[in-house]
């Protein structure tokens, strides 16, 4: 299945291309959206529509990294207008036999699989909305 | 006999080109990123090509839309089915289609497409391993030179809307003169339900398409009318219903105290800065109780302010008698109303028709003389132009602010004239964009009654608050969504006659649509007494699809789960029919309900029936704003909601419990940061900084703010998920800079 390839630093990590929208570059500033969760980097204007941002790196749970953010995956959620915001995008590869992810369990990681002898984990876009929600979600 | 489609070829043409470049841009769109909306919206746009052709019937394109729908079905079940191929031939369909349909628009036969048609079928038995059904096409008469016989021996019986609103044309005195609800008078925009449905409103075409189907001589029809006494559920009678309809939730209001004259003088106040604005206000009010017959001085004079010593004299025909004209000027700030007397109606030229029995008709033809139709994109285009003057105007006052001091006062006093005219002109554009929603609903009955014939269902369709008005772009936009609720209701929701009899029900289903008004909004319910939806079943579609988890099913409530049906694909109907059951229609229902600014809701009980509130806005959704500047960031304040603004040293104001009190009025308010209160990063300020008093819960609020920006009016957008779930937020906008600003709802804001 063709999956996007893209990377938070340097891990890589890969959605259906089905799941992608398509791949913007951030604008030069984002509308705060206020008492939002910190990891919601904020709403961007993509062509009329409003797109709110999540930082892949804190939805993730990632340490801090030197390097700004250069793009957003635009996902294609039905109505939810939802980009993640990550280091860079790599291009459009055929992933396949996708194993057991190391570390905890989460409903936004598929799993990893070999692409090019180095690894890549797969997302799953299902699980990433749900953990989107789940930031919003008080009991959290 | 076959129907004459003729008038609805222009609307088949525009429409099923516009679906076919759609079906073409998805394709590619779709080949080049893979994204699955791209799928569900070309199986709309095919379905709906089917459709139509079908209804007009153009058998060669309902064909080939058939097949070319089936193969991208196919590819909806499974993507990974998609290849360069199989894209090259869907072009090469979409593109003969769009050849046929321009055939057609030359008033030529579409040519058979024998051998793409072969490639379809034999890619569709491939895939699917059975072959192609067969399409259903209406026989009808679309391509003919001139009107034959038929058309015009028709007689005016035919019950059919459309039909019947054109057949003043016919010699033969039209139903509809005679069934006119008493409500239809007070459209003067359109006085005619469903009078033009012929070419109006978009998607006509395909709803007579359905209509058309099976058709039938109008002469046995008009005998099933007359052999059926029930008035107003009469579903083949399709006037009647609408009128029956009206006239059931009409108020006895039209029976009320009789027309009569009254002479009132007024006398505004002397030391009153704006006479003209009060004037208007007063002429405005009054206008709205009965009919003004003189005015002095005259209206113009009065909006000018010239108004010698303050007199105004009006005589006014109403029903609402002396006390109503008294408490409609009541709270008219610096009017007095110096006397409200009985005038004697003069002798003067009363109109011969008043003498009539049948005051209704009478006014009702009176009505009918003075209106006319107008296009919707000239009144779009007056709607977009009245915008432009307000900006205009506010720019002028802006560019007003740098005149000397002693230039300014008659700028000023030009610019607030022209803002009262043109808010004035703009009120009146969009009353005249209000239509009664029978515009569309008046289709509706003939619609049931085909559905119903081709299921072998037997329905009464009542319809109820169908004079009701919405916004004429609001309306255009819902007559596909409330068709196909209503096929839904036929088609999966009511159950076979034997069923119901053995569900102890009576053998006729029952479809009831009703449109009321609440507030500022106006909610149409459609509800049918058939088998009703099974959350249990729709779950299990959904996760079956792979749109949902198990877990997160698990989760849903049943009315979550009925909303299910919205998504592409999800369908529990057992058959799928050419009517729907596809699970096409419900996604692009809730699509387009949202899109105007709405929301959708469905409840329903197994074995009771299912009942869909579409809850709409009168207009479309504008808002004033006072713009407000926290830190770096903007926020959009609802101006309804602003008291006042004011300055002050934040450091110098009396605390209590740590709260700041700004001084207001007689009181103290208490003070909240909104860069606190937003948890948005902000400099400290010190010395003076501005405060916006607003209307909370608990009574008034003063927000602390870094700079007041001004006042704008925006088109307010509906929060997307998850920013909905984010509380004293109401909505978000985008500015005309581009910036996308948020709405606050400060009640809400303070008690999270």
């Amino acid at each position: 299945m063709r999956h996007v390839i893209f990377r938070v630093e340097k891990e890589r990590y890969g959605l259906p291309l089905s799941a992608v929208r398509e791949v913007v570059v951030p604008p030069a500033r984002f509308t705060l959206v206020p008492r939002a969760p910190p990891a919601i980097t904020g709403v961007m204007n993509l062509r009329g529509r409003v797109v709110t941002v999540v930082e892949l790196r804190q939805l993730l749970n990632l340490p801090e990294g030197p390097t700004p953010p250069a793009r957003v995956v635009l996902l294609d959620r039905g109505r939810r207008d939802l980009g993640l915001l990550v280091t860079d995008v790599d291009g459009i590869e055929a992933v396949e036999r996708i194993s057991t992810a190391p570390g905890r369990v989460t409903p936004a990681v598929r799993g990893v699989a070999r692409l090019g002898g180095l690894g890549v984990t797969v997302l799953e876009p299902e699980g990433l909305d749900a953990a989107v929600v789940a930031l919003f979600t008080p009991s959290k | 006999m076959t129907m004459d489609m003729s008038r609805y070829l222009g609307l088949f043409i525009s429409e099923a080109s516009e679906h076919l470049e759609a079906l073409s841009r998805d394709l590619v769109q779709l080949e080049r990123e893979g994204s699955s909306s791209a799928v569900d919206s070309m199986f709309r746009h095919a379905h709906s090509v089917k459709g139509m052709a079908s209804s007009m019937g153009f058998e060669p394109i309902a064909i080939l839309a058939h097949r070319v729908e089936d193969l991208v079905d196919a590819v909806r079940q499974d993507r990974s089915r998609l290849d360069r191929d199989l894209v090259d031939l869907l072009l090469s369909s979409a593109d003969a289609l769009l050849a046929q349909v321009r055939a057609v628009a030359d008033n030529k036969e579409p040519a058979e497409a024998t051998a793409l048609l072969q490639q379809l079928s034999a890619r569709v038995t491939t895939i699917t391993g059975h072959a192609p059904a067969t399409t259903r096409v209406a026989r009808v008469t679309v391509l003919k030179p001139a009107a034959t016989t038929d058309a015009a021996a028709e007689p005016p019986a035919n019950p059919e809307p459309a039909a019947a609103a054109k057949a003043p044309e016919a010699s033969a005195p039209a139903p509809d003169e005679t069934t006119r609800p008493p409500g239809a008078k007070s459209a003067p925009a359109d006085p005619r339900p469903g009078s033009s449905a012929g070419g109006l409103t978009s998607g006509a075409g395909a709803e007579a398409g359905a209509a058309a189907r099976e058709p039938r001589p109008a002469e046995s029809l008009a005998h099933d009318v007359a052999a059926r006494p029930a008035p107003g559920l009469e579903l083949s009678g399709g006037l009647q219903a609408a009128a029956g309809g009206a006239l059931a939730s009409k108020p006895e209001g039209e029976a009320r105290a009789p027309l009569q004259r009254w002479a009132v003088q007024l006398r505004i106040a002397p030391t009153c800065q704006v006479p003209g604005v009060r004037a208007f206000l007063v002429h405005k009010r009054l206008t709205t109780l009965g009919t003004l017959l003189d005015l002095r001085p005259a209206l113009e004079e009065l909006k000018a302010g010239r108004i010698p010593d303050g007199y105004i004299q009006v005589e006014l025909e109403t029903s609402v008698g002396d006390t109503g004209i008294h408490s409609a000027l009541r709270n008219v700030a610096e009017v007095e109303v110096v006397s409200v007397k009985a005038a004697v109606a003069a002798p003067a030229p009363a109109p011969p028709a008043a003498a009539a029995p049948d005051s209704a008709r009478a006014s009702a033809e009176a009505g009918g003389s003075r209106t006319v139709r107008v296009r919707t994109e000239l009144l779009d285009y007056f709607l977009d132009t009245v915008g432009e003057l307000m900006l205009a105007t506010a720019r002028l006052r802006e560019v007003g602010k740098v005149l000397p001091e002693n230039a300014r006062p008659e700028l000023e006093e030009g610019v607030y004239r022209l803002h009262t005219l043109v808010k004035d002109l703009h009120d009146k554009v969009m009353s005249a964009r209000m239509t009664p929603l029978s515009l569309i609903t008046d289709r509706l009955p003939r619609a049931a009654r085909d559905l119903a014939r081709r299921k072998e269902r037997e329905v009464d369709l009542v319809i109820t608050g169908a004079e009701i008005e919405l916004d004429r772009a609001i309306l255009d936009e819902l007559a596909d969504p409330l068709l196909h609720l209503l096929r839904n209701c036929i088609d999966h929701g009511l159950e076979a006659p034997e069923e119901r009899l053995a569900a102890k029900k009576g053998s006729r289903g029952r479809v009831l649509v009703a449109v009321r008004r609440a507030r500022d909004r106006v909610i149409v319910e459609i509800e049918d007494d058939g088998r009703g939806m099974d959350p249990a079943k729709l779950k299990a579609a959904a996760v079956t699809r792979g749109l949902l988890a198990p877990e997160a099913a698990a989760r849903l409530t049943d009315r979550e789960a009925f909303l299910l049906s919205c998504l592409p694909g999800v369908s529990t109907a057992k058959d799928v029919t050419d009517i729907s059951g596809r699970g096409v229609g419900m996604d692009a229902v809730k699509r387009v309900v949202e899109s105007v600014g709405g929301t959708l809701e469905i409840d329903s009980e197994r074995g009771r029936g299912t009942r869909f509130t579409l809850r709409l806005p009168l207009t479309v959704a504008v808002v004033h704003l006072l713009l407000v500047e926290v830190g770096d960031e903007v926020f959009g304040l609802p101006i309804a909601k602003v008291v006042g603004a004011t300055e002050a040293d934040g450091e110098t104001l009396s605390r209590s419990r740590e709260t700041a009190l700004l001084p207001h009025g007689n009181g103290l308010l208490p003070v909240h940061a909104l860069d606190a209160l937003l948890g948005v990063p902000a400099p400290v300020r010190r010395g003076l900084r501005p405060f916006v008093v607003m209307d909370g819960d608990s009574g008034k609020v003063a927000l602390a703010v870094d700079r007041l920006l001004g006042q704008e009016e925006v088109v307010l957008k509906p929060l997307s998920r998850p920013l909905d779930l984010l509380p004293g937020l109401s909505g978000v906008t985008i500015l005309g800079s581009g910036r996308p600003v948020f709405i606050l709802d400060v009640p809400r804001l303070l008690s999270a």
